[in-house]
């Protein structure tokens, strides 16, 4: 019995191994690429035959990127926009969320697909009418503006996600320390708020991810440099008469790593999450 | 819709009023939307820029650049929510969508009284006017031509570059060769294939747009895109993915050694001459003649006027593009070909052997229609008819029957 | 640090008021307010806006025409083929791409729940497409399946899978699949780092009881981690399925839809219409019937899944 347990065990590990190196290949295979040909000069890219790894390492595409984009105050517009969209939506969002999974009241399945609905109209109609009230208030060409949109969009989807991890909580905790006196609110921020860390942080990463790489919005909403965003930046080097791959892929590189630099310290804290949740529970 | 104009033209009307009791001698700021993007573009920009600030000490230009494929979204949606900017570019496919939704401001009577225009001789202004009146300045000039391998000509045996379509089917023939990966011609089936399919239909001699009706002559139509697609589907002398092949990949296969031919205009000859070289690798001739007609487009670009509230300012600044310096150090920068008659006499054009096919269609070539919905028309209607052509899900009657109640639907 | 303010006077008042009215019957729409104001300020007007210019004829390229048209644009979709296209691919490429992205994130979740050494690494790298704008990721997978420049097509022909290159998007029997493989690449991300938060919420106790009560492993997934991740895959779903409904941009830089309107989904038509051909009238008829299959859509599966409930 033991045994056969233990090789099951084996088995399983193997073949997690396996399936991660799968999809990890499947993953990675071509943002490797896109890193190779990031470093390649545009005579190892055009080329009539395939190039694997370039003949000559060269970090003029980066170089190009930095200095034509205006690089560093497009990422700080991107950083300041999506920093603001992701703290009005955990501000608000949470409590919507809370509201959702904990509080039965009457309505509740409407107002939900209400949120919902906020998001199904193509942003391609959204768009005029939302720049004429920005221009209104005055916010066109703002960080604020352009996070206010995104908070249209992803606020939903925030509260949405989370109600989903709130559910996934256990209520008894809850519930003992209501029994304990504990008010709702304090229960809320005490018992289940922990509780939900992780989610809280999952659905804020992919929040944060949404709005660091939205395009559209961010194109018609914003048009001098004091407000323009990294991804309408890069779809800037794409002219009608180049694409210069090299530039683009380097361009893809740095677009990355400030997400992954973001998400490993976050994923800290959610392992950190974790282990207090165990200890609580 | 109501409220948007209405809200607009106030604001309008606001900064009008605050931009007339602003002091004579301050500076005036104007701003300026372009789809400018490589660095030979940008550079070209701001040394313009820089010329212009000397020339124009009281004016300080402002250039914001917008994705080229975004462009039209980003003026439409400024004219109907407010937010132009003072002036922008105008390139002649845009010209009759940007003047039929009132993007542009009539500058006719400046035009008149501007020294500039003896160096802009009058079919510069045709695609820049509409009914009499002219919304921009042409500044350069993108001239169709074609660009062939020198080199695999006369591996070929051919004597020199086609000059008719029976020519060409002929030496497309001789320079295909499917084993060693290399076809004659690289046609373009993808995003801009239009503008070719539109070219054959009149180069087989019917019109397009007649007095603002539809007057496509099927018959003729037909047989030019049963003879275009042919070279894919039955001469096959063009590379096996033409139907998603658009500029980049035209350009890429050529510069590859992939195809032998190309058409485009004069705007990628910096492009190709970094990877090939020219005179001996390339070179670059006229567009072929069709059976019933010689069709090679002239397309002026310049720049308008989108906003009334800096006016004197944005005038200097479009129509200093007109002018010799702005010109030639373009031309310096991109290799564009200048739309003053003045600039064209310079020694970078007269001495440069390449140039002489673009300077032998100028007097043949044709500006390209120009009607309201031309560009939609072309891409979602054309387009796709003549792709399915490629594919084999359209036979070419069906896909003319397709494009002439798209254009029917599109003039309405 | 909370306890000493709450000792302290002057902050004791709000927070035990809030607390006191947190028992009261109001709370509820005092957690709903913030969010739900901020979304009717942003979205109510040009939600509203939509809706009246699809009864109304608003071609920017011809101001002549203008004023209500009542139905028009609805019963000229009717006929419109492009449209008819459209919806059928939409659906193919909504379906597809869903049900390939769930599938593997679910795999990924699950693989990397297991806390093996290393998985944390694993964890980071799979994550790595989505972070990708899908600018960017539209353009380099346009260079990785290119006819000419493409390292796929070249690997296949060395594997001897192909014997030439394939042009990938310029068959209409391949194009949908290729931009659903893209979609697939870029999106699963998304779920497994939901379904992954949501593993690791539930708590290992469960498991322990389970096996205590004799529970093997395939059935402690079926009775412990599917029902304590149903509402998580049923949210992300849906979600999910409207941000692909509504999307545009990786259709429009892989394929424009083409060849021949093979990829020509609803969200590109809506774009194209309206910025294109300056439709803004049919466009906005072209949204709001979107709008309604999605809500459609919606309320079915809300009514199926029991998302909204506790």
């Amino acid at each position: 019995m033991l045994k056969t347990s233990r090789s099951r065990r084996l088995a399983g590990d193997i073949l997690t191994y396996v399936v991660l190196t799968a999809l990890t290949t499947f993953c990675l295979g071509p943002i490797l690429w896109m890193f190779l040909t990031s470093l390649k000069t545009e005579a190892d890219i055009v080329t009539s035959h395939m190039q694997y790894i370039p003949r000559t390492i060269t970090f003029q595409n980066y170089v190009a990127i930095w200095t034509q984009s205006n690089f560093p105050v497009l990422i700080a517009n991107s950083l300041v926009v999506t920093t603001i969209t992701v703290v009005i939506c955990v501000l608000t969002g949470t409590l919507a969320a809370y509201a959702f999974a904990r509080l039965p009241f009457k309505g509740r399945d409407k107002i939900m697909l209400g949120y919902l609905l906020v998001r199904m109209f193509p942003a391609v109609m959204v768009i005029i009418p939302l720049y004429v009230m920005m221009r209104t208030v005055g916010l066109v060409d703002s960080r604020f503006g352009l996070a206010l949109a995104y908070t249209s969009f992803l606020l939903p989807l925030f509260a949405w996600m989370l109600k989903g991890f709130f559910d996934a909580a256990p209520k008894e905790l809850e519930s003992a320390a209501r029994i304990d006196g504990s008010t709702r609110l304090g229960a809320m921020v005490r018992i289940v708020l922990p509780l939900a860390r992780n989610g809280l942080v999952a659905s804020s990463v992919f929040i944060a991810i949404a709005a660091w790489n939205e395009f559209i919005f961010a194109l018609m909403l914003t048009t001098g440099q004091g407000s323009r965003t990294w991804p309408v930046g890069l779809q800037l080097m794409v002219g009608e008469f180049q694409l210069p791959w090299g530039v683009l892929a380097a361009g893809g590189i740095l677009s990355i790593l400030p997400v992954v630099v973001l998400f490993a310290i976050v994923q800290r804290a959610m392992v950190q999450g974790l282990t207090a949740g165990a200890i609580k529970g | 819709m109501q409220i948007t104009k209405r809200e607009f033209l106030a604001a309008t009307a606001a900064l009008a009023l605050a931009g007339s009791i602003r002091p004579a001698n301050a500076a005036t700021a104007i701003n300026y939307w372009h789809h400018f993007t490589s660095q030979s573009e940008m550079a070209g920009l701001l040394k313009i820029i820089e010329l212009f600030g000397k020339a124009h000490p009281g004016v300080t230009v402002t250039q914001e650049s917008i994705p080229n494929s975004e462009y039209m979204a980003k003026v439409s949606s400024a004219v109907v929510a407010g937010g132009r900017p003072d002036t922008g570019m105008v390139i002649a496919e845009r010209f009759a969508d940007l003047t039929a939704m009132g993007a542009l401001t009539d500058i006719t009577k400046r035009v008149n009284a501007w020294k500039g225009r003896a160096n802009l001789p009058e079919n510069r202004w045709t695609g820049m006017s509409q009914d009499g009146a002219v919304y921009a300045v042409p500044a350069y000039a993108f001239v169709d031509w074609m660009y062939y391998r020198k080199d695999y000509f006369e591996e070929a045996g051919l004597a020199g570059p086609p000059k008719t379509l029976d020519e060409f089917v002929t030496a497309c023939r001789k320079l295909t060769n499917p084993a060693k990966g290399r076809y004659a011609f690289g046609m373009r089936g993808g995003a801009g294939a239009f503008k070719y399919v539109i070219d054959m239909i009149e180069s087989f001699g019917s019109p397009i747009v007649k007095n603002g009706q539809a007057a496509i002559d099927k018959a003729a139509a037909v047989e030019a895109v049963s003879f275009y697609s042919s070279l894919f589907l039955k001469e096959k002398v063009v590379p096996p993915s033409t139907p998603n092949d658009s500029y980049r990949q035209i350009m890429e296969g050529f510069r590859t050694g992939q195809t032998a031919m190309i058409w485009h205009h004069t705007g990628s000859l910096i492009e190709i001459s970094a990877a090939l070289k020219a005179g001996e690798q390339f070179a670059t001739a006229p567009m072929p003649a069709g059976p019933k007609a010689h069709i090679a487009r002239v397309a002026y670009a310049g720049n308008g006027i989108m906003k009334d509230d800096n006016v004197d300012a944005a005038w200097d600044w479009i129509s200093f593009w007109g002018e010799t310096d702005a010109a030639i150090a373009l031309l310096e920068a991109t290799g564009y070909f200048p739309a003053s008659t003045a600039a064209l006499e310079d020694r970078r054009i007269k001495s440069n052997p390449v140039y002489q096919a673009a300077s032998k269609t100028l007097e043949f070539g044709r500006l390209p229609n120009s009607f309201v919905g031309a560009a939609g028309w072309s891409e979602n209607v054309v387009n796709p008819a003549f792709q399915s052509v490629l594919t084999g899900q359209l036979t070419p009657v069906q896909a003319v029957d397709r494009m002439i109640e798209g254009l029917e639907a599109a003039l309405r | 640090m909370r306890r000493d303010h709450m000792k302290s006077v002057l902050p004791r008042g709000p927070i035990t008021l809030l607390g006191n009215l947190s028992e009261t019957r109001y709370w509820v729409y005092l957690l709903l307010f913030p969010s739900l104001i901020l979304l009717l300020l942003v979205v109510a007007y040009p939600t509203l806006y939509g809706f009246v210019i699809s009864v109304r004829e608003m071609r920017l390229t011809r101001p002549g025409l203008n004023g209500w048209v009542g139905m028009k644009h609805y019963v000229a979709m009717m006929s419109d083929r492009v449209f008819w296209i459209s919806l059928k691919n939409t659906a193919i490429w909504v379906t597809a791409a869903i049900a390939i992205e769930v599938t593997l994130g679910f795999v990924a979740a699950v693989a990397l729940n297991r806390n093996l050494p290393g998985t944390k690494l694993f964890g980071v790298l799979i994550l790595l497409p989505y972070f990708l704008p899908n600018v960017v990721a539209g353009h380099m997978w346009a260079l990785l399946l290119d006819p000419r420049l493409g390292v796929i097509n070249d690997l296949l022909v060395r594997i001897g899978i192909l014997s030439t290159y394939k042009a990938w998007f310029a068959d209409p029997a391949t194009a949908l699949a290729a931009t659903i493989l893209v979609e697939a690449w870029h999106g699963f991300p998304f779920f497994a780092l939901l379904f992954l938060a949501g593993l690791k919420g539930i708590p290992e106790d469960l498991y322990k009881a389970a096996a205590v009560d004799g529970a093997g492993p395939v059935r402690q997934f079926r009775l412990i981690t599917v029902p304590m991740l149903k509402t998580v895959i049923a949210a992300a779903v849906i979600l999910r399925v409207i941000s692909l409904v509504n999307s545009p941009d990786l259709l429009l830089v892989l394929t424009g839809g083409g060849p021949g309107n093979a990829t020509q989904v609803l969200s590109l038509y809506a774009f194209q219409t309206a910025y294109r051909e300056f439709n803004f009238g049919y466009a906005g008829a072209l949204s709001v019937v979107m709008f309604i299959l999605l809500m459609l859509f919606a309320t079915i599966y809300i009514r199926l899944t029991h998302v909204t409930k506790e």
